[in-house]
């Protein structure tokens, strides 16, 4: 068994899949929505990226940033135009409308930029390997992969800490009512979590489709992926979805060595397991209500 | 009075269920003195929308027969049905072309799961269907009357390119990714039936589901099996994602796919120029549809850019040609009497070769051909001929 090979490459795609369930995971702290939009919105956005690179002929940086601002209004318009409107929804009533949003992002992309696949490149490619150790096979983007989790980690850390907002996301999460008596214009904080969390899995979508391929459909099984990471380490801890997200990763590519047809419901098993055994995840902490 | 009302109500309906099983009745011969109705469905749009060019393509041939004045005086009025690759939405197009605009013969038709769900049904209402575009032996097991076969079945598909990898390239350790579906567990019984003649046996068989975007670990495995080279029977986002997953892994073993890789414009494109960096192969059951030096391939190029413009003149495009020429080769020896079991009768009886592989199909044998050649993607991203039309000579195992 290439053990070395198998964990770099898992915790590559740990580290991905962690990241895009701090997207999912951020909207669930705040508002308590479970965002099913959150991989078309994150596909939309490398769609974005990719518009600007390739056909206006803009280099990576400035598309780069460009994607980032346009996810970041997107998510805020998701939050204003379909999540706000809905009076007093029902928690089905909500994943119903985030999957209308989905399947409106996915025909609009479709529409746009058409089913083809496409290549999307980063300046960190997959092509470009070192061997530090014999049979550790590191690419520059599976480097680019880890310092992106360790620095939007570290960012999140002192953000939920040390800044207002941050504060006021953790306030409006504990309790919404007692946030808004205490001044937090709560519709102001659900927005921003909106467009922070879109922000984070756009930078998920664009590392993951610079390894695969880009198309309307690519973020559907990694969605999947990342809801499971984010089920394993807790919706409600955030390092603990990146720590998910890493076990999740290793978990899938030692499994899928071994068991190769067996691979694809490695996620449904984690998160059928975890509910059973331990339904707030192996890192969140876990709150009974007492009457 | 109020009796009078229903009388009247139930007459009106009565006419008009009348008149539409009349219009029914009238348009099932699916042809007139003027026109020959034939249909086609294909992805347009949704996931699988690439594979929407087949019947685009078909249009091509259609045309250039209908510019000639037609077949025997009647215009082809052909007919395209978007599925969605979804075999519900096959079985609505289907039924609407059938019952209500009257086709005469399908063409085409991508997919397994799609051509499954209505292949009952055509041979029911005994629609002539040409050259399905599966390779899968559900088709043809057991024998259908109305379908005739152009798609060359995926059992032979994996034995040929099995037989040159081992004969041609001496290759001793071979790896095998396949779709989890029909599609590979057929190519994988051509594949183990031709190594087994030499004494061999596959060093790995990983699985991929359609779906996945992360074969890492499928790709570890293949490279810890030692395998020179990977036939793959895979769907072009998991050829391209295991290539672009095997060179982050420094793992370059000689890639070999299925003819519904061909496309290698496309698979150059979405791989980042790595299919003719790494010299992809694959089998395939055309002439190059780029070398106009074949006057058959410039026929069909210069029609389809004069036509079509706006179309990418890719394999897919291409292959609605293929799928199309034996009908309208049949249709033009059947003369003007024009019946079913006439152009039946025609198809029993054809030996013929256009743009694809050399079909000889008998009124017992409506099997595709079995022969392919291999291509190779070269620099450029062009094609190179590696082996021309190689017949798998093995017997078939159903």
């Amino acid at each position: 068994m290439p053990l070395g090979q198998l964990l770099v490459d898992g915790l590559a795609m740990g580290a991905c899949y962690g990241l895009f369930g701090l997207a999912v995971v951020i909207i669930y702290k705040t508002s308590e929505v479970l965002n099913f939009a959150a991989g078309e919105t994150a596909m939309v956005s490398t769609f974005v990226a990719y518009h600007i690179m390739v056909i206006s002929g803009y280099n990576f940086w400035i598309a780069f940033v460009v994607a980032l601002i346009f996810v970041g209004i997107l998510g805020i318009a998701i939050e204003y135009f379909f999540l706000r409107p809905a009076k007093n929804p029902t928690l089905l009533g909500l994943i119903v409308i985030t999957i209308g949003a989905q399947m409106l992002l996915m025909g609009m992309a479709s529409w746009k930029w058409g089913a083809e696949q496409k290549q999307f490149n980063i300046p960190f490619s997959y092509k470009v390997t070192h061997e530090p150790i014999s049979g550790f096979i590191v690419s520059e983007w599976a480097i680019a992969v880890f310092v992106v989790a360790a620095a939007v980690m570290t960012f999140l850390y002192f953000f939920f800490k040390y800044t207002k907002i941050g504060t006021a996301m953790r306030a409006t999460q504990q309790n919404k009512h007692a946030a808004k008596i205490m001044g937090i214009k709560t519709d102001r904080v659900f927005a921003f979590s909106w467009a922070f969390s879109s922000i984070i899995g756009a930078l998920a979508a664009m590392l993951l489709s610079a390894k695969n391929i880009l198309d309307p459909g690519f973020m559907m099984e990694s969605f999947l992926r990342a809801f499971a990471s984010a089920v394993l380490g807790g919706l409600m801890s955030i390092p603990g979805v990146l720590i998910g997200g890493f076990i999740m990763g290793l978990v899938e590519n030692f499994f899928g060595y071994v068991m190769p047809a067996w691979k694809p419901i490695t996620a449904f098993v984690v998160i059928v397991l975890v509910l059973c055994v331990r339904p707030s995840g192996l890192f969140a902490k876990h709150w009974v209500k007492k009457v | 009075m109020r009796l009078n009302k229903v009388m009247l109500v139930m007459l009106v309906a009565f006419c008009a269920v009348t008149l539409t099983a009349y219009e029914g009745l009238a348009q099932k011969a699916g042809f007139d003195d003027k026109e020959i109705r034939i249909g086609q469905w294909g992805p347009q749009t949704g996931p699988a929308a690439p594979w929407g060019a087949v019947a685009r393509g078909t249009k091509v041939i259609f045309d250039l027969a209908n510019e000639e004045g037609g077949i025997h005086g009647r215009k082809i009025r052909y007919f395209i049905r978007d599925d969605q690759y979804n075999p519900s939405q096959t079985m609505a197009g289907v039924r609407d072309l059938v019952d209500r605009q009257g086709v005469f013969a399908f063409v085409g038709g991508v997919g397994t799961a799609p051509g499954l769900a209505v292949q009952q049904y055509l041979k029911q209402k005994k629609i002539i269907w040409t050259s399905v575009c599966t390779g899968a032996k559900g088709f043809y097991q057991p024998h259908n009357p109305y379908l005739w076969g152009v798609w060359v079945l995926y059992e032979d598909d994996g034995s040929i390119i099995t037989k040159f990898l081992v004969e041609k390239k001496k290759f001793k350790k071979i790896g095998y990714l396949y779709q989890n579906d029909d599609w590979g567990a057929d190519a994988m019984v051509g594949i183990k039936k031709r190594l087994k003649t030499y004494g061999m046996e596959l060093v790995a068989a990983v699985p991929v589901e359609p779906t996945e975007r992360d074969l890492s670990s499928q790709i570890a495995r293949l490279k810890a099996s030692g395998a020179e080279a990977v036939i793959g029977m895979v769907a072009p986002t998991s050829a391209a994602i295991a290539l672009r997953t095997a060179v982050s892994v420094d793992f370059h073993p000689q890639w070999i796919h299925s003819y519904n890789l061909t496309d290698f414009m496309l698979m150059n494109h979405i791989t980042d120029g790595l299919w003719a960096k790494e010299g992809v192969m694959t089998s395939a059951f055309t002439e190059d549809i780029f070398d106009t030096r074949i006057p058959i391939i410039k026929k069909y190029t210069d029609a389809a850019k004069r036509l079509y413009p706006q179309e990418r003149w890719g394999i897919f495009f291409a292959a609605g040609i293929v799928v199309a020429e034996p009908l309208v080769e049949a249709l033009k020896r059947t003369g003007r009497n024009l019946s079913t079991q006439a152009v039946a009768n025609q198809l029993n009886n054809l030996t013929f070769q256009g743009m694809g592989p050399k079909i000889k199909w008998t009124a017992k044998n409506h099997r595709p051909p079995r022969e392919l050649r291999i291509w190779q993607c070269g620099p450029k991203g062009e094609v190179i001929v590696v082996q021309d039309w190689s017949v798998n000579e093995l017997p078939l195992s159903f």
